[in-house]
């Protein structure tokens, strides 16, 4: 019992900001966490130690939200597959090893190697919460500036995290 | 900065469409039909907007409930096995206690039973299974009275004769309040509303697929049922639905059987009951037996949950 207490503790702010890193809402981020505790109670084995129940949680985290992926996605077959004929590999593919950054790490990561524009575009989106009215005011640009700046801004992270957490 | 890509229009609206949904707190989603890279960067979005101060810290309240959920959970572990423990089973009787049950072998049943405190999940589990713990139910009441048919009448007597008085009376009116799918005038509630309750979980939604889940309690035995939509009850019903019933057959008590062609079949008497447990037999002293009675369920999370009576154990 002491046990389970501690390993909640101790894991369920780290499940949590993992399933919000991967689907941007509250509501959802709940529904995933919970989830992954349900399932790792219920199988749970306590011979193990520590680091590598943590290990296994995170496990059970990567395949419940690549399982949450792949549902959303299949909802348009047609897309899923061409997806796959473009030669994506499906969401698993595209995790990164959880173990090695956090998501803020890697948002700061990410922030460091982007140019000084796209770095400040999304500074004032999201770690900001501005709307595309302030930015624009704040940069000194028209709304519709913002809104291509911002989407650039994604891609070149997105780019930017593949190298940075070390996935081809 | 040209990348080969044809940015459109629309792709940056809908991109910021997305990120103040997120923004304003809502349940929000890529538009479907993304290429990869376009997939991507609605994920960074997803990633950026977790890094927002107040964004990735959960709830208090969230917290507390699912601690409380998962520790009411490890409980359920604890006791199961304590009671396990306590009735010493002697191994010759083990033995004899399965081989009169009338339900199909369970192989995962017998590692259970020896199991010590771990609770590995059998990984060869039928996708009928629920619960292994659970099913239990069946080969520690066949220790007592010598098979699962009185064990079905032990568990389920009171339900059902009182049921049987209720629905040769009246419509099923006391219980309207239930969550039942289907249509209500035709089926029967198995627990009434004045007793103690627990909402015992028997699988997920992706074990049921479009079969059913056998569950198996202290107080209950039944089936979780998957109806397709156009299942063809009184009249075509719009959506999927899943309802619980008892196992119990009406007509005595053994314990009825799924069905490939979709019917439950009782092992004693031949009693033929529907995927909605409406009776199927037109002749004999069969015609007038009562549907097997309903359970409320509830699905969270895709998890499948029916509503038992407590038990006293």
């Amino acid at each position: 019992m002491q046990k389970f207490q501690t390993f909640y503790e101790e894991t369920h702010r780290l499940i949590y900001r993992y399933a919000y890193s991967q689907v941007g809402n509250q509501q959802e981020a709940e529904d995933l966490t919970s989830q992954i505790f349900i399932k790792a109670v219920r199988s749970i084995d306590h011979q193990r130690d520590p680091q590598s129940i943590q290990k296994w949680i995170f496990k059970i985290a990567q395949t419940t939200i690549a399982d949450y992926w792949r549902a959303y996605y299949r909802a348009s077959v047609s897309s899923l597959e061409e997806l796959l004929d473009a030669g994506w590999e499906g969401p698993a593919a595209e995790e990164p090893v959880v173990a090695d950054a956090t998501p803020a790490e890697r948002v700061q990561r990410i922030l460091a190697l982007l140019p000084e524009h796209y770095r400040e575009v999304l500074t004032c989106r999201f770690l900001l919460n501005l709307s595309i009215k302030e930015t624009a005011s704040r940069m000194g640009l028209t709304e519709a500036n913002v809104k291509v700046l911002q989407f650039r801004a994604l891609k070149r992270a997105a780019d930017l995290d593949t190298t940075v957490s070390g996935k081809v | 900065m040209p990348d080969g890509d044809q940015e459109r229009f629309e792709d940056y609206l809908d991109l910021e469409r997305y990120i103040e949904e997120l923004q304003a707190g809502h349940v929000a989603h890529p538009p479907k039909g993304l290429t990869p890279e376009q997939a991507r960067i609605y994920r960074m979005a997803a990633l950026f907007r977790s890094a927002a101060p107040e964004a990735a810290t959960p709830r208090p309240e969230f917290v507390e409930s699912l601690r409380a959920r998962l520790l009411a959970m490890d409980q359920e572990h604890v006791e199961d096995d304590t009671e396990e423990d306590t009735l010493k089973i002697p191994i010759a009787n083990k033995s004899a206690e399965r081989t009169p049950a009338p339900t199909p072998p369970e192989p995962q049943e017998v590692p259970r039973q020896e199991a010590p405190r771990a609770q590995p999940q059998p990984p060869e589990a039928p996708p009928r299974a629920a619960k292994p713990e659970r099913v239990r139910f069946v080969s520690r009441r066949s220790l007592l009275t010598g098979g699962a048919v009185a064990a079905a009448s032990l568990a389920a007597g009171v339900g059902i004769g009182s049921v049987i008085e209720q629905s040769q009376g009246s419509k099923s009116g006391t219980a309207a309040t239930t969550q039942y799918t289907g249509t209500p005038d035709a089926t029967v509630p198995l627990v009434p509303n004045n007793i103690a309750t627990a909402w015992n979980y028997v699988g997920t939604l992706a074990q049921l697929g479009d079969g059913v889940l056998r569950f198996a309690t202290d107080t209950v035995a039944g089936f979780v049922v998957h109806i397709p939509k156009g299942g063809a009850w009184e009249e075509e019903e719009e959506e999927d639905q899943v309802i619980a019933l008892s196992a119990a057959c009406t007509h005595m008590g053994c314990l009825v059987q799924w069905q490939k062609n979709r019917q439950f079949l009782c092992p004693c008497h031949g009693g033929l009951f529907d995927q909605y447990g409406k009776p199927v037999n037109a002749a004999g002293h069969l015609k007038y037996m009562t549907p097997l009675p309903r359970m409320e369920t509830k699905i969270v999370n895709g998890e499948i949950y029916v509503k038992v009576p407590k038990s006293n154990a």
